[in-house]
């Protein structure tokens, strides 16, 4: 057998896999697990409108780092 | 009956007549009314399909100002800067049911202006809350909280916790890296295993190698990091711990099989350094997760002692920092507020709980004149009083003082699975280092001898050495825990169950506290109705017993014309042309009545006009399964002294009745600590049970404090081992558990040394081919949480 092909499955499976790890990794020290009601309700109410308010929040924290905290 | 109709906005039914209607709609209170007008207005509407049917707690409408939550004072305590420099606070939320609560109290926080961060918890209904002062300010904050229905209070977020969970955070991310990279090279492993015996080509081989290499690099160096830590601080302190020995074996066999991979020869060992590494720190995860977040004294202050006083300046009261009132202030307090300084009363008078020295539960009554000590708790006083010393120098400062001693000084005894650890890494280390020089001498190559020798670490890997420990305690936890046994710490397990000595608090822990009526002795037939309005119209516990004793279910009210509490003697009372007598003998003779008899107990006389119409004993009952928790400890050559604030009598009685030999009285809560102490000294182990506050500094200074789960705050706080079901049966289960546990550690230990006493010389002999090291892994650590399982379902059915 064509020892590239292994490597290249090998290779791609592994980076794949390590894509996802980070994601998880990220999820957890972001918090999101840190309250599991919460994280199985999410599924239930999560719609458009609250994904608005996640992103304006971030917004109004950009504006208001800005407008308060001038580096 | 008409009918029923639920409120708009909390649900509950209510009879449509009482009802505020308001067009479609129905409210039971202008309070439920307001929030929903307000939450339709504001666009949150939604929040009443998530909610469903779930009944809310109508909003109340008396709350204290909330400009108090601006205070300088207030905010130096509870607020803090974040690194952006936003204000964060944490906040308790008062009235969440459900998750649609969570969600409305989220999005009225979001949608304010300021607002960076809101994070609400509903497990716990903390909430996390960051902002720019500059915009908003905490006041507003929670009077939005108030407006939606719900209240808001601000609480210390212990750093203790924070930190714990930090820690467990970090471990779990390390763990998901390590379980990740190890699962994968597992597959990988197979197909090597499955070439070594079918046979495969060099290059193939190669690129397995390296995938695993790949993968086993984050598994060393980011999960394995804590080991190379503990092996540090281990070297530092000339301690051979386990870590070393992970360290050493994990890194040399990773090196090693770098330089097989680059020369393409031999069989690469990536497998075992991500497989060890794993098992370990799963091993110390679980350790990690039953760790006590130990209570430290910033703690218990901040917990427990307001920051704030009140002090009299030109005849207004004023907030004043605790640390900065000066002698000779005029501090106010009001009944049921804690007095913060020592003092001098200067106007007022009321009974005082002064139970957090003494023990004993008795009020104590203070005029003009008299001093007040920090500490203790004003019942009903309204009371000004001249501070003698500033807060440094009070009494309570001194006992936190002595508190935060005791916790220092508490004792730790080794446990069993680290002496032996070290023991088991240096005969390890010294095997390996043997085994190298003896194939080397004895000719073999270098590549061969260095194999071997890392066979032997690689075999002897303690990943069912670090289990062992953790999964039998684990056990041991979950067990209490079914029983209402909370031990805060797991090794507290292990060290109960070596303990020898038990000390006991009388009251409220062997007895029930409360004194109860054993005989009734009637002299002449009366109104038992005006006993009954006497006695209950006094806290005193005598008082008490004998109420509950004549409480009947219908009962005449009645109105006294006067009604004076003579303090430690009794009460009296006039009614129309009655004068009404209750107390002790001495109040009797005060009022030139003859008394004649006596008894051991506790007598409480009841007269009318002169005469003595009823005679009650009254006695503190010993609780139920003292006498056969007594006997079982008694039964486990376990020491029982019995430890009280009490008298002389009253202590001896309750000692003979349960056959507890050493007893010792009247003692202050600095002699109970220093009696424990002394024990110490003499080598003894001592377990302390009490409940109260007069017994925190003997609770922290023992080796294992328990606490019943009617105790006060404070000493649940100090405690090690709380009993949530306040009966002495839980503290017999309690040292049945430890024990238990302490024997399943034993057994997982020497199973664990067993398989490594067999599997060592067949590394040692060269014997160990890599598939034969990752299985006897495996099998050897699954051994060890199968014993402890086992423990689990023979308690299970118990």
């Amino acid at each position: 057998m064509d020892g590239w092909l292994i490597a290249m499955m090998l290779g791609g499976s592994i980076f794949l896999g390590g894509l996802a790890l980070l994601a998880f990794l990220w999820a957890v020290k972001n918090g999101q697990f840190d309250d599991e009601e919460k994280f199985l309700n999410a599924t239930k109410y999560d719609t458009e409108a609250d994904l608005n308010d996640a992103v304006n929040l971030e917004r109004k924290k950009e504006k208001l780092k800005k407008e308060y905290r001038p580096e | 009956m008409s009918n029923k109709i639920a409120c708009s906005h909390c649900h509950l039914e209510f009879s449509e007549e009482v009802m505020i209607k308001d067009d479609e709609h129905y409210f039971c209170c202008n309070g439920c009314q307001g929030v929903f007008h307000l939450l339709s207005d504001e666009g949150y509407d939604s929040f009443y399909a998530k909610a469903g049917d779930i009944k809310l707690t109508p909003p109340t409408e008396q709350y204290e100002d909330s400009s108090n939550f601006d205070a300088p004072a207030f905010y130096d305590r509870f607020v803090k800067v974040n690194s952006d420099g936003f204000r964060e606070v944490s906040l308790i939320i008062e009235g969440i049911h459900c998750s649609a609560c969570v969600w409305l109290n989220e999005k009225a926080l979001h949608n304010m202006d300021g607002i960076v961060e809101a994070n609400i918890n509903f497990t716990n209904n903390k909430a996390n809350i960051v902002w720019a002062d500059e915009v908003t300010k905490l006041s507003q904050i929670i009077d939005m909280i108030r407006a939606i229905g719900y209240n808001a209070y601000p609480y210390d977020a212990q750093i203790q916790e924070s930190h714990a969970n930090k820690e467990r955070k970090d471990y779990y991310l390390r763990m998901a890296v390590a379980i990740f990279a190890s699962m994968n090279i597992m597959w990988i492993a197979v197909a090597q295993y499955a070439g070594y015996f079918s046979g495969m080509t060099q290059n193939i081989k190669t690129i397995l190698n390296v995938a695993e290499w790949i993968l086993a690099t984050p598994v060393l160096f980011y999960s394995g990091w804590i080991f190379f830590r503990g092996a540090y601080y281990g070297m530092k302190t000339k301690v051979v711990n386990m870590d070393i020995l992970v360290a050493t074996g994990a890194s040399l066999t990773y090196i090693y099989s770098i330089y097989i991979t680059l020369f393409k020869e031999g069989e690469a060992y990536f497998d075992s350094v991500s497989m060890i590494i794993t098992f370990v720190l799963i091993g110390k995860f679980l350790e990690v997760l039953s760790k006590k977040n130990a209570a430290d004294t910033l703690d218990i202050m901040g917990k427990h002692i307001p920051s704030e006083i009140n002090i009299l300046q030109n005849n207004t009261i004023v907030p004043c920092k605790l640390t900065e009132a000066k002698i000779g202030d005029i501090v106010v307090v009001k009944s049921g507020e804690k007095v913060l300084l020592d003092g001098e009363i200067v106007k007022g008078s009321g009974s005082f709980d002064e139970s957090s020295l003494t023990g004993e539960s008795e009020a104590i009554h203070k005029k003009i004149g008299d001093s007040v000590i920090s500490g203790t708790v004003s019942i009903d006083a309204d009371i000004h009083f001249r501070a003698s010393k500033d807060f440094e120098h009070s009494t309570l400062s001194h006992l936190v003082h002595l508190l935060d001693n005791a916790m220092a000084k508490k004792p730790k005894i080794e446990q069993l699975a680290n002496t032996l650890s070290e023991y088991f890494s240096t005969v390890i280390l010294v095997l390996a280092v043997f085994t190298f020089i003896v194939w080397w001498l004895w000719p073999h190559s270098f590549e061969v001898a260095f194999m071997v020798g890392i066979s032997v670490i690689v075999i002897a890997c303690p990943c069912a050495l670090a289990l062992a420990t953790p999964v039998a305690t684990l056990v041991g936890l979950s067990i209490g825990a079914k029983r209402g046994i909370l031990f805060k710490e797991a090794a507290q397990l292990e060290t109960m169950a070596k303990i020898d000595t038990l000390v006991v608090d009388k009251t409220g822990t062997l007895t029930a506290g409360k004194p109860t009526v054993c005989k009734e002795n009637i002299v002449k037939e009366f109104d038992k109705n005006l006993l009954y309005a006497l006695t209950s119209s006094s806290k005193h516990p005598i008082s008490q017993g004998v109420s509950k004793f004549v409480e009947e279910e219908e009962f005449k009210v009645y109105n006294f014309d006067s009604f004076i509490q003579h303090q430690a003697l009794g009460i009296e009372a006039k009614i129309e042309n009655t004068t009404l007598l209750g107390g002790n003998a001495k109040l009797m003779q005060m009022h030139g009545i003859e008394i004649s008899y006596e008894s051991e107990k506790t007598l409480f006389f009841f007269a009318l006009n002169g005469k003595v119409v009823a005679i009650y004993e009254l006695e503190d009952s010993i609780k139920s399964g003292a006498k056969s928790l007594v006997e079982d400890l008694q039964s486990k050559n376990i020491d029982i002294v019995m430890l009280t604030g009490d008298t002389k009598n009253a202590a001896l009685n309750v000692a003979h009745s349960l056959g507890i030999e050493s007893v010792l009285f009247e003692q202050s809560p600095e002699q109970k600590a220093d009696f424990i102490t002394t024990l110490h000294t003499q080598d003894k182990k001592v377990v302390m049970v009490g409940d109260g506050i007069n017994d925190i500094l003997a609770l922290s200074s023992a080796d294992i404090g328990i606490v019943m789960g009617s105790g006060s705050d404070i000493a649940v706080d100090v405690s090690d081992v709380i009993l949530l079901q306040d009966s002495l049966e839980a503290l017999k289960d309690a040292f049945k558990i430890s024990r238990t546990t302490y024997g399943l550690v034993k057994q997982n230990l020497a199973l664990s040394l067993v398989y490594n006493g067999i599997t060592i010389p067949l590394a040692m002999g060269g014997y160990i081919i890599p598939l034969i090291a990752a299985i006897s892994m495996s099998v050897s650590s699954l051994l060890v949480v199968g014993n402890s399982l086992r423990i689990k379902l023979q308690w299970k059915y118990n």
